[in-house]
């Protein structure tokens, strides 16, 4: 009997022991709300510095200047905005927004880079994505032919034919328009009108005809696009 | 009659006075330990910094006199926002501008703003609402470098797909992969100890708890050794600053998503 009473006590000072452990721990795990209820405990002085010294006029006179400073920065920012009309696309909503400074022009989806990475064997592989950052209209181009490179060949598990064969030359892929960003980017139209919205291209954007002719009417040689 | 003896055997009130006492002794050791000392050599830090400055004490300011240099300071605030909006325009990279005065989440680059989402919740901890306005405007408002970041989705949501064998598997495979899409909850961490947390404004997961659960704990690990380093070392800062900003789901996706690695934030109070 005595050995059963000894037996419990051992057990419930284990059991103390674990609470106690357990209640470090979790206010411990919980600090994050410990240090909000010490803060409360504490306040800084908040020094004025110059500023206590001047009078009301002093101060009306710095607000006054301190507001034309705030005029002619943003006037600076206004100005690194293209004068004409530009493009910024968002590749993960798959979005485009065609926009001078004061308006937006044409807004809708587009298709853009899948971000699959296809492993052709061989050590060879490649990166469907649609490169980000700012870019220039280099060309413009109507009824545009797309000359399939190697990866078209090999996703469709169909042997690669030599340079400037005719079997790389397509046409009607492309839509009827195609400006060219650099390194066979282009922002052109699609015969997969379904698929706008979704991240499915090889790197190019797609847009539909609509909006493609609007594209194009508008964005010059030179003009910017932001992709992001 | 007999069961209250056992009981009063087994636990005598002696014991559980005792036991009681030891727990709100716990309690209040854990609570100067984890919460009053690591919050007291932050505020003795930033009070030793503020006694170097000419004071001024504005006991006796007028009401009106006090409106006018709360102005002054707001538009100054502005005009450094502004500046680094400028100067960052120089750079090659997209940076996040977090504007909590016109609760705007704006992905600026090369001073061109490409991306803007309302800001629908903002959360600012204690230590962050305290501090004095020259130092937060200072320190905590930016351009600060991401120095580590937690994240619930990939930066790069890679597909690996091996090529076809033949034209039959191929035309098989026309259909396109598209990414899974995750819920998102980010945190990024600076140097100077803050974390700005980015969390989806939709209460209702489209992913899994399980995922979400592996990015709280991630955070809260984090979070953990953070204050773990504090307590092994005094010259490890043990108070984080923390703002928290919710967006909608999709907004969060793109600004992570555009954002390079490490990079540049500026906040606007």
């Amino acid at each position: 009997m005595e050995n059963r009473g000894s037996a419990g006590k051992v057990i419930i000072v284990a059991g103390m022991f674990i609470v106690s452990v357990w209640l470090v721990i979790f206010l411990f795990l919980n600090s994050a709300t410990l240090k909000e209820i010490a803060f409360s405990f504490y306040s800084y002085r908040d020094p004025l510095g110059a500023l206590a010294e001047k009078d009301s006029v002093q101060l009306v006179k710095q607000i006054n200047s301190v507001n034309k400073k705030i005029a002619t920065l943003q006037k600076r920012i206004e100005n690194l905005m293209p004068y004409g009309p530009y493009m910024v696309v968002n590749t993960t909503k798959n979005t485009f927004v065609l926009r001078t400074r004061k308006e937006i022009i044409v807004e809708g989806i587009c298709s853009t880079g899948s971000y699959v990475l296809l492993d052709g064997g061989k050590g060879k592989q490649w990166m469907f994505k649609t490169p980000k950052g700012q870019f220039r209209i280099l060309s413009k181009i109507v009824d545009p032919v797309w000359i399939k490179p190697d990866w078209a060949f090999v996703e469709e598990s169909l042997p690669v034919p030599p340079r400037n064969h005719p079997d790389r030359y397509e046409y009607g892929t492309l839509g009827d328009y195609a400006l060219s960003l650099g390194d066979g980017y282009l922002i052109h139209g699609t015969l997969y009108q379904r698929f706008l919205g979704l991240p499915v291209t090889h790197g190019c954007i797609r847009l539909g005809d609509e909006d493609l002719k609007a594209v194009y009417k508008n964005l010059d040689i030179g003009s910017r696009v932001y992709i992001y | 009659m007999n069961n209250n003896n056992r009981y009063k055997r087994i636990f005598p009130l002696k014991a559980v006075v005792v036991f009681v006492v030891m727990l709100i002794l716990l309690s209040a050791i854990s609570f100067i330990l984890f919460g009053l000392y690591p919050v007291r050599r932050e505020v003795k830090n930033i009070s030793g910094y503020i006694e170097s400055k000419p004071l001024n004490n504005d006991l006796n300011l007028s009401p009106e006199l006090r409106s006018l240099i709360d102005a002054i300071r707001t538009k100054e605030h502005y005009a450094a926002f502004l500046n680094t909006t400028l100067k960052h325009s120089k750079g090659d990279s997209i940076a996040l501008f977090i504007d909590l005065r016109d609760s705007l989440a704006i992905l600026s680059f090369k001073g061109v703003s490409l991306f803007e989402s309302k800001i629908s919740g903002i959360k600012i901890n204690s230590g962050l609402k305290k501090l004095p306005h020259f130092f937060r405007d200072s320190l905590y408002s930016g351009p600060m470098e991401v120095s580590e970041e937690i994240s619930s989705i990939e930066k790069f949501p890679i597909v690996v797909k091996k090529a076809p064998k033949d034209t039959i598997e191929a035309n098989q495979a026309s259909a396109p992969v598209l990414p899974v899409q995750y819920d998102v909850f980010l945190a990024f961490s600076f140097d100077n100890n803050m974390v700005i947390q980015i969390d989806q404004q939709e209460e209702d997961l489209i992913g899994t708890k399980q995922d979400y659960r592996k990015y709280r704990r991630q955070y809260s690990r984090w979070f953990r050794n953070k204050n773990l380093d504090a307590l092994k070392s005094s010259s490890e800062r043990g108070y984080i600053y923390h703002l928290a900003i919710e967006l909608p789901r999709e907004d969060a996706r793109s600004i992570y998503r555009a954002l390079p690695l490490k990079p540049a934030v500026v906040i606007r109070y």
